[in-house]
This record gives C-alpha cells, structure tokens and sequence, in this order.
C-alpha cells in the first residue's frame, strides 16, 4: 500500500489540470498544461502496476470514505486485474491525444484541452469505480465532454453526431439509472462486491429484467449490432483526440460493464440472454465486416471496422470460458490500441490532406515511407497478424468460441478473413501504387512529434504480440474468480 | 379554541418580519421610487428575507411546535420549505435589478408583492389546517396575478394576467369545494380531525372522495400539473422574466409542500385514491411537458413546459404515501428551485437576447463563463451527474421503485432523454453555431451573485448530497 490515495489522485489530478486552464490565458501555455498534467497522471499510475498483487482477485489499493451516508454509499475505489490494463491504457491515450492535438486544434484550444482533461477524470474514475453509483457517475460524466468534443471541434456534420451520440448514450444510461436503483431497492447495497455476494435473494425473473436495464446501456456503449448506429457518425464526425477516445476507452466501457455488473451480479439473468447474445455477437462480426469492406472514407472504414472488433468482445465474454473472457479482455485493450492507432494516422494525413476519401490517396509509400510503416504495421496488427498484438485476442476468443459451439467459431473466423480483407485492401489503395496527382507538392511525411505520438503505440502491439502474458498475468485471478460465479 | 397568545405569535415570526417589511416598503414607497440610486427596496427585500430564514432555523433549534389552537404548525418540515420559499425570495429580489429598470416597473409595490407572495407560501408550508393553507395559497396566487400584470404598457402582459386570473380563480374555487366537502363529511378542517375521522370510518363516502379529488387538483394548478398546467406556459411568457422565475421556482415549492402534508397527515387512510391520482398527474405531467417543451422557441415557454415536467417528477416522491417518498419530495423541490432559479438566472442576464431560442447562438465564445453556467443548470436539468439534477432524479426514481411503479419509473427516465434533446438544443446553440448577434451587455452584480449561489447549491448538492437529503425529513 502507498502512503497516499494513488488512486483518487490519478482520478482528479487531470481534473485539476482542467481547472488551472480555464484559468491561465494563453493557448500555448493551455497545451503544455495539458501535456504536463496527462504525463503527471501517468506517472502518478505506475506504481499502480509495480505494487500490484498479480496472484489475487481481490481489489487492491482501496480506499473507501464516507460519502452519502443517509444512503450507506461510500466514495469507494479499488483495482483489480481486469480493471487495471484499462487505466494504463487510458492514461496512456490521454497523453497521445494531447500530442495529436498539438497543432490541429487551432479554436477555443483552452476549452478543448479542459474538455479532453474531465474525459480523462471520467474514464480514469470509471475503472477506479469499486460501488456501481461512482462507476454511474463517471459514466454519465463521460458524455458530457465527449459531447462537446464531437459537436465543438468535429467535421462538417458534427452537430448531427453530437447529438446523436447523446441521445443514443443517454437513452442506455438512464435505463441503466432504473436498473441500479431496482437493484439498491432489493438488495440494499451498490457496492459491487456485496452485490456480486448476494445474487441468490434476485429470482431469475428479476434478474432477467435488470439485466435487459443494464443491457441497454452496456449494448449501446459497446457499441451491439442493432444499436451501433451513432457510432460511425460520432467516430467519423469527432476531431482525431475524440475519435481516440471514443475508440480505445469509450467502447471498453461498455464491455467492461458486462464484465463488472451483469456476469457477476446477475448469472441467472445472463444465462437466460446467452443464446442472443451470441448470436447479435456474431452477426456484428460479420455484418460489420462487410459494411465495412464498402466504405470510401477512411475514417468512416475505421468506425466500422470497430462494430466488427467489438463483436469479437462480446462474443468473447459471453462464450463464458476463460480462453473466451480471458481474450475478450485482451482484445479489448488491443482494439484501444489499434484503433486510436489507425485514428491517430488518418488523422495526421488528413490534416495535410483534409480529405478523407479513399479514392484521394495512392502511392503515399513513395512520398511518406515512416508514415507508411507505421500504418502497416497498425493495419496488420489489427487484421490480427502473427506476433502483433490481436493475433492473442482472436486467437483466444474464436478458440474460446469453438468450445461453445462451431458455428460461432466459424463466424468468428469468417470475420477474421473478411477484417484482413479490408484493412490490407485499404491500406493496398493509400499506399500503394501510383502516387496520386492530388498529393503532388504536400508534404505527407510525418514530424518528430507525430512520430513521437505513434511510436508508444506501435511499441505496445508490438509488446503484447510478442509477450500477451504482461496483461494476461493480470488477468488470470480475477477472471477465474468471475467465471466461478456465473453458472454454464 | 383558545385565545392567540404570544407564544402563538413567536412561532409566526419569519412571516411577521416579511409582514413588517412590506408595510415599511409600503410607508417608503414614494422616497424608494424617487432615490434610483441606492436600491433600498432591494436590499430592504434581501436583509428580510435573510431575517426570516434566521428565525426560521431559529424557531426549528426551539424544537416542534403547534400553535394557533392546531392550525399552524412549526416543524422541521415547514422550516425546510420556509428556508427554501426566503432563497428563492432572495435570488428573485436580485434577479429584478435589471427588470425594475428597463420595464419601469414600480419599485415599492413590486417588492412588496414579492414578500407578500412569500408570505403566502410559508403559512401554505407551515400549514396544519385546511383554511390555514386555503388563505396561504390564495394570499400567493393573489399576488402573483398583480405579479404577473405589472408590466401595465405591455398588452401581453395583461391578456397573460387575465387568463391566468380566470383559470387560478376556478382552481381556487375547486379548492375551496373540496375542502367544504371535506368538512361536510368529516365535521373538521383541521389535519389531524379528518384524518381521525377517516379513520373512524367515513373512508369510502363518494362525496368525501370527491372532496379529496378536488382539494388535490386544486393544489395541481399551483403546481402546474398536467391537466392543470394551461396558465403556465402563457403567465411566464407574458410576465418578466423575475417574475416567471419567482412563479417557476416558488409556487411548485409552496404547492408541494402543501400537498406533501396533505397526502400524508390529512388523508394519509387514502393513501390508495391519493397514489392513483397522484400517478395519473405525474405522468401526465412527465410525457406532456417533455414533448411539449420540443417544439418550442420562447425560452420562457420552453421552461414553463420543462417546469410542468419537472413538477410531475417531484410528485413521484408523493405517489408512495410514505415519508420517504415525501422526503424524496423534499429534495426534490429544493434542488429544482436552485437549478430552475439559475436557467432563469442565465435568461435575464441575457436581457432581451435571452429570451429567443435562437439568442443563444454562439454564447459559449462571446461569454464563456455564462454559457458554462447555462450548461451546468441544463445538465442538471436533464439529471447527468454530478449535478444536483442527478441526485433529485434518484431519490425519486427510487421513491417509485419502492412503491412498485417500476413502469412508471422507466416512462420517467425515458422522457428525461426527451427532455435531454431540448435542453441540449440550447447547449448546441450556445456551444456548436457561431455567434449572430452582439455580445450581452455586462451582467449587473447582484444578477452574477444570485446565479452563483445558485451554482454553487447545483453543484455541492450534486457531490456532497448526504448533508441535505438527510435534513429533508417529512412531517
């Protein structure tokens, strides 16, 4: 244990950030504020990983303090395995997407970074959440600068995204809200690890209905196949830091709520949803696939190639096996990788280019060789190319699959293919050949502190392709413990 | 009964320092028009109302009392809401500063209203009698139609008094039936002698039913529930802005604290007719106001719509017939106060900007700090943690819930998405299209202090709520 609340301070330190610049004046010293409070919160997150028990489920690094006592909720956080690999990745992002927006965001830049900084308390808070009313709290907190985010700073269609995007979250959210309060009704507690040890007083019925409540906020973050509609106009629209966001925590949120809420605190009620579950999963794998190998914007191929990726997710976790969940996880953090990657890269070449149309670009080999490395090696690592990093995840989830049953398995192979297809089909269009005549005379090739944003990333794939065991070891314990609970 | 005596009058103390104050604005009246420099009526209003709240805290550290021979009754409840009615007393006063100038509305009497309006609302929450409350609520709805028509040049103003003069004349007047039905059955206007009448077997007498009905719808209209919402929309667009605010934010606190006891000392053996109706309004309330509130462009309509919403979520509270649920009320009420009084705050501040939809454009660029504020009071009013919003949302939800209306808890939660699309309307203004219009004029002081406090209430209830839902004890 540390001699100081490591955990409340990663959570409210960018939120301090935030403040001091709303505060200060000038918009260079707004972005170095942001730089340096993103960096400080990473720092502050490591002995996090150092002090780490690996061996046990149990929450470590908890603090609990009265909060709303006339309720008997507590301001209580803690970490365990599954939670953890999801700070480092958001703080981790937190920090590129300062230096993504370095020069892009050139309007209302100290609002922007303030808005970037409460998204990182939000996300940072969520997975800190030790009671489901503090994990509600940064949920709902979470839209509102992602809100501001897409419709202040995004594209031409912007306003429609933002709103879109709200409705469609909201609309989860607060059926969510009745969902916890039906379940502090009946069983008197919110704290996730009372609730999970008390499921047995929920008849199947009850937890079939609290498990539809949280399914709806779950599905439509996550984003399931027939509520993911506000994702592509949300991620296409956002500036590149949203789209980040929006990709690697944002959509993690989701899953990570099925994995904290409705597997352990309702077994019954997931049993009863497995069967659908399975199936919407695997439909999203291959409709999102397809719809994805037709798309001409980049960016918007990127969107849909997530619908797809989070398809593995779900998949993965409700095929209940520990190669499944265990794969779901690690999918989870390779997708926040990969795809704030491939964002990050479309957003850097569009800001020389500012078109995102896929016929636009060719031949960009030639004239950006770094650019084009990086963006291969992004596209393989998300096809799940051998000794990059999703190549464990799928690996793990479609073998998990195959244990539930074949057909899923080969659906899930199915999507693999067809997820090679389009991102080297994509990449075979921009990079290679001819160089296109409307690119003549830019200068595509990327700069030291563009490279600087996308190497960490690249390191990571590489990282977790060549040794997955840095987060499966974090993993094992607590998913053991969570699959003990849930019935097959 | 017995005599008045002076022990009678200590309990009546934070209405009696109002009282006072009037007939000294009264007496002043013409030095107060004549001064313009030194706003004496305003500060004359602050410092009162701020006396009144003292010896309201004051009067509850004495502990419990009843006096008046049982019809005026000094509790932690009625000290909640005679604390809540002297807050809003005081952000009205300093929202007018601007208003009394630009309108030229009479300085004297319009403040004098203003306290007696109040007045009004502190016997209908202190209430322990039939007629004690049917005098509080009268001598309140009195002076808001002057309230409403004090804008004498301006025709709407006058059609708005009207019409909410005949529409409040017939609610007072289904009141006043009710409770004659009321005592007809149960030979008592005071609280506890219906309630033990009631229990003593006059329950299922058709006319005392309708009785009930009609003493609740009458207090519906003060609240501006569906179906008794018509006059709202009108009364807030046709009066000024304070005075919407002061409508908006002190009536459904009076109205509400009046039902609350009510329902639960009065007719608490009906509980089961009171929960129907109580529903029925609720609802009605909840699905009216948020899809009336889509198509409108008045900023003063859109907020009398989303005000009719709000006070179908209050009712929640009440619909269980517990003194949780009443005390889920409570807090309900007084959060709604702090963030309806802060919207308003922004559209006076605004001045004649304000009061278009379309004013907002671009007002996050040319004044970030009011535009913050206006998102902070929407969120609230949408319910997104960690407003006071979200806070008052749950313990009503949870109200429902408990009382095994989990479907009218989702209809609840689903038109709070609607709402959400109305009120982000406006955020999307201020935040996403550029600005149209010149930049407001700057904010007078007393209008910035007024909507930090308010602020600062929307914000702490929201982080810190435990101090005050456990204060919000029911009678």
């Amino acid at each position: 244990m540390t001699a100081y609340p490591i955990l409340t301070a990663a959570t409210f330190l960018p939120l301090v950030g935030a403040a001091l610049i709303l505060l200060i004046r000038s918009d260079r010293a707004a972005r170095w504020m942001a730089l340096t409070t993103t960096l400080a919160t990473l720092a502050l997150s490591i002995p996090l990983y150092l002090g780490f028990d690996k061996t046990s489920s149990a929450l470590q690094f908890v603090e609990s303090a009265e909060w709303i006592p006339s309720w008997g909720i507590a301001y209580s956080l803690g970490v365990d395995g599954i939670s953890l690999p999801f700070i480092f990745l958001a703080a981790v992002l937190s920090v590129l997407c300062i230096g993504a927006s370095w020069a892009a965001v050139r309007t209302r830049v100290r609002e922007f970074y303030a808005a970037l900084l409460v998204a990182e308390t939000a996300m940072i808070g969520l997975f800190a959440a030790s009671n489901l009313f503090l994990f509600y709290m940064f949920w709902e907190l979470m839209i509102v600068p992602l809100f501001l985010l897409i419709g202040v700073w995004g594209g031409p269609g912007r306003i429609y995204a933002a709103v879109k995007f709200l409705l469609f979250t909201l609309s989860g959210s607060v059926l969510m809200l009745v969902g916890m309060i039906a379940l502090y009704q009946s069983l008197g507690t919110l704290d996730f690890k009372a609730l999970a040890d008390a499921p047995s007083s929920l008849s199947p019925e009850q937890q079939a209905w609290l498990f539809a409540a949280f399914l709806a906020a779950f599905a439509v973050k996550v984003p399931m196949f027939p509520v993911h509609t506000w994702l592509p106009d949300a991620h296409t629209e956002a500036p590149t830091a949203g789209s980040v966001i929006l990709a690697g925590i944002l959509l993690k949120m989701g899953a990570y709520g099925f994995l904290r809420v409705s597997l352990p605190v309702l077994p019954d009620g997931a049993q009863l949803f497995l069967k659908p579950m399975l199936v919407i999963s695997a439909v999203a794998i291959v409709y999102g696939a397809y719809v994805t190998l037709v798309q001409k914007d980049v960016k918007r191929l990127i969107a849909f190639s997530s619908i797809s990726h989070m398809g593995f997710v779900t998949l993965g976790i409700f095929t209940l096996n520990r190669s499944g969940v265990e794969g779901a996880i690690l999918q989870m953090i390779n997708h926040g990788i990969i795809s704030a990657a491939l964002f990050l890269c479309v957003g850097m070449i569009y800001e020389r280019t500012h078109t995102r149309q896929i016929q636009d670009y060719g031949g960009v080999a030639k004239v950006a060789p770094i650019y084009s490395t990086l963006l291969a090696l992004f596209c393989l690592a998300a096809a799940g190319f051998p000794g990059l990093n999703s190549f464990v995840g799928e690996f793990l989830i479609v073998g998990g699959a195959f244990q539930t049953s074949g057909w899923l398995g080969a659906m899930a192979i199915w999507g693999v293919v067809l997820g090679t297809t389009y991102l080297v089909w994509l990449f075979y269009r921009m990079v290679m050949g001819e160089t296109h005549p409307g690119l003549a005379g830019l200068r595509l090739e990327l700069n030291a502190r563009e490279v600087a944003t996308l190497a960490p990333l690249a390191l990571l794939a590489l990282c977790l392709g060549l040794y997955p065991e840095c987060v499966l070891s974090y993993l094992r314990a607590p998913v053991a413990e969570l699959l003990a609970g849930v019935p097959r | 009964m017995n005599g008045v005596s002076a022990s009678d009058l200590v309990l009546l103390l934070p209405e009696l320092i109002l009282v006072g104050t009037c007939l000294v604005l009264l007496l002043a009246a013409r030095p107060i028009q004549a001064n313009r420099a030194v706003p004496l009526a305003l500060v004359g209003t602050v410092l009162a109302a701020v006396a009144a709240a003292v010896a309201s805290g004051w009067l509850l550290s004495r502990g419990a009392a009843t006096g008046f021979g049982g019809m005026f009754r000094v509790d932690g409840y009625s000290q909640f809401f005679k604390l809540l009615i002297t807050a809003t007393l005081v952000l009205t006063a300093l929202f007018s500063v601007r208003s009394i100038e630009d309108e030229k509305l009479p300085r004297a009497e319009y403040f004098v209203l203003l306290l007696l309006a109040s007045t009004g609302m502190m016997f209908a929450a202190s209430a322990l009698d039939l007629l004690t409350l049917y005098l509080g609520v009268e001598l309140m709805t009195l002076c808001a139609y002057i309230l409403v028509g004090i804008r004498v040049e301006r025709p709407k103003s006058n059609e708005a008094a009207i019409k909410y003069f005949l529409l409040g004349s017939f609610a007072s007047a289904l009141l006043l039936y009710g409770i004659s039905l009321t005592y007809g059955v149960t030979g008592a206007t005071d609280f506890g002698g219906i309630a033990q009448a009631l229990s003593e077997g006059d329950g299922e007498n058709p006319i005392l039913l309708l009785g009930i009905v009609l003493v609740a719808a009458g207090l519906a209209f003060k609240i501006a529930a569906v179906p008794f919402h018509a006059w709202a929309p009108d009364a807030y667009e046709g009066a000024s802005t304070p005075v919407a605010a002061f409508l908006a934010a002190g009536f459904k606190a009076a109205g509400l604290a009046a039902l609350g006891r009510v329902c639960l000392i009065a007719f608490h053996t009906e509980s089961q007719l009171l929960s129907m109706a109580l529903t029925g309004l609720a609802a009605l309330s909840i699905i009216v106001g948020s899809l009336m509130a889509l198509s409108q462009t008045d900023m003063k309509r859109l907020l009398a719509y989303s005000s009719i919403a709000h006070a179908g979520y209050a009712l929640l509270g009440l619909i269980a017939g517990t003194s949780e649920g009443t005390s889920a009320t409570m807090t309900y009420a007084f959060f709604y106060v702090f963030m309806t009084l802060g919207t308003f705050g922004v559209v006076i501040a605004l001045g004649e900007r304000g009061q278009k939809l379309d004013g907002y454009q671009g007002l996050a660029v040319q004044r970030p700090v009011t535009a913050a504020l206006m998102l902070l009071f929407l969120l609230s009013l949408t319910g997104i943690p960690p407003t006071a919003g979200f806070v008052a949302k749950f313990v009503v939800i949870l109200s429902a819930v408990r009382a095994g209306h989990t479907t009218l808890a989702v209809v609840a939660v689903v038109c709070s998405v609607v709402s959400a699309f109305i009120y982000m309307r406006v955020a999307v203004l201020m935040y996403m299209k550029e600005p149209e219009e010149p930049a407001p004029s700057r904010i007078p002081m007393a209008i910035s202090a007024a909507l930090g406090l308010a602020a600062l209430v929307t914000l702490i209830g929201g982080l810190f709520p435990g101090g005050l839902t456990s204060w919000a004890v029911a009678p």
